[in-house]
């Protein structure tokens, strides 16, 4: 925990690895990041595949980095339903920062997980948050309706979309749309930029608060809108600093230790080697016991082993 | 599917600028279908592509190679990880690998050297071992 709040590399990479596969060391990083209760702003893009978030947020940290030192992107991708595994090409579009010590890319796999985050991408942006980050972005896959988890974990949240995308206009007009910040036509330099700018506004207004949410035109390709939608996100990331509240630190206390106590023992099952819980989880396999039973007992066992 | 299996991880780079994607993109999808998440990145300098490699906390580096710089992209990397004091992350250099590329390529450290053709359950069960004993599992 040192290294990362050090800001080391290494132990920032290690520590979201352990985080990630819910490991016994992961859990306690995780609780550890959390209540050193790192204040960091947070910034959701989400939209439709080929919308070109990835080159967006290349083109986006160039103009951020003048006002927040370090920041942090975690990008996350869907994992194979077949075999578990994952590609993970997000970042060849940010390439460009690979060489600046001030930026940290990290690649996630959804592993399963619905709503378009990974099960504990909260407790990375927690990590990362204490490991120096200012920023941290959290780029997924989202349509609409499903992948609005991003939204909750974020101050400001993008979306996404190219011009003539046609069907997925019509996707993504519940969910998403609806809890967005910011909606940006991407690739403007294609025709029907005009066309699909104002279809979004157009919605927008039927919504309300049009004032604060609102359509932009970006293209990276011409470099055009990006200095507007930077300073978009700026200012609504300084107006969400001071609304901000977290479910987590707002939860009861009874709620929030039970939490906590299932992910500890969770992993510490999982992981332990005493021969007692482990022959227990046989006789639970070979039912020579109650499922409810050895959950019971497994707990008195850990007990006895935490002390 | 379980999302707290630890899953292998892999970084596969391009050594070079150039628009053929179709070999280091078979590999990729092969190892995904191998259970594996496959970091993949087109071509970056030989000290970025160890930066990419340290914050994706990849357990091997696969470098495809098809019109020059075998050896001497290859050593940079070696130098990079010895500066950074993670010379035991492994390292496969696959594609167009002339023989007279091997003895450097052995000595600077690679673990694997694969040529054009050479079978995918090869290349897939080295990236395997390669990674249980980077983890220092089995």
């Amino acid at each position: 925990m040192e290294g990362v709040c050090a800001g080391d590399t290494l132990a920032m990479a290690r520590a979201i690895t352990e985080i990630e596969n819910g490991s016994l060391a992961g859990v306690e990083l995780g609780l550890a990041a959390q209540e050193l209760n790192p204040r960091t702003a947070t910034l959701g893009v989400t939209g439709p595949p080929g919308a070109g978030k990835s080159s967006l947020i290349n083109a986006l940290i160039g103009e951020l980095l003048p006002r927040f030192a370090r920041i942090g992107v975690l990008t996350v991708d869907p994992s194979s339903p077949v075999s578990g595994g994952a590609v993970l090409g997000d970042r060849v579009r940010m390439a460009a920062h690979s060489a600046n010590p001030g930026v940290f890319i990290r690649s996630l796999a959804a592993r399963g997980h619905l709503g378009g985050v990974t099960r504990t991408t909260r407790k990375v942006i927690d990590l990362l948050a204490a490991g120096g980050m200012e920023l941290v972005i959290v780029e997924t896959v989202g349509t609409g309706q499903s992948e609005v988890e991003v939204a909750e974990l974020t101050d400001v949240k993008l979306m996404v979309c190219a011009p003539g995308m046609g069907d997925e206009m019509q996707a993504i007009k519940a969910g998403v749309l609806e809890v967005a910040d910011l909606l940006v036509v991407n690739k403007a330099d294609l025709p029907d930029a005009d066309r699909t700018a104002n279809f979004l506004r157009a919605m927008l207004m039927h919504r309300g608060d049009a004032e604060h949410r609102v359509a932009l035109k970006v293209s990276t390709l011409r470099r055009e809108g990006l200095a507007e939608l930077a300073g978009g996100i700026c200012a609504r990331l300084e107006r969400a600093g001071e609304r901000y509240a977290p479910a987590l630190r707002t939860d009861p206390p009874q709620a929030a230790l039970a939490r906590d106590t299932a992910e500890l023992v969770m992993a510490m099952i999982r992981e332990t080697a005493d021969p007692a819980i482990t022959a227990l989880a046989d006789d639970v396999a070979g039912g020579s016991i109650a499922r409810r039973d050895a959950a019971r007992k497994a707990i008195g066992l850990l007990a006895r082993d935490v002390g | 599917m379980s999302d707290t299996l630890p899953r292998p991880r892999v970084l596969l780079t391009k050594s070079f600028i150039d628009s053929h994607d179709r070999a280091i993109e078979t590999i990729a999808l092969a190892l995904r279908d191998a259970a594996m998440e496959v970091v993949l990145i087109d071509y970056e300098q030989p000290e970025d592509v160890v930066t990419v490699a340290l914050q994706e906390d990849v357990d091997v580096i696969g470098i495809s190679f098809m019109s020059g710089g075998q050896v001497e992209t290859t050593q940079k990397i070696v130098a990079e990880l010895a500066r950074w004091d993670v010379s035991d992350l492994p390292i496969v250099v696959g594609g167009i690998i002339r023989p007279f590329d091997e003895p450097p390529l052995r000595e600077a450290g690679v673990a694997n050297i694969f040529r054009g053709g050479a079978p995918l359950s090869d290349v897939v069960a080295t990236f395997e071992a390669l990674s249980r004993s980077y983890r220092g599992l089995a």
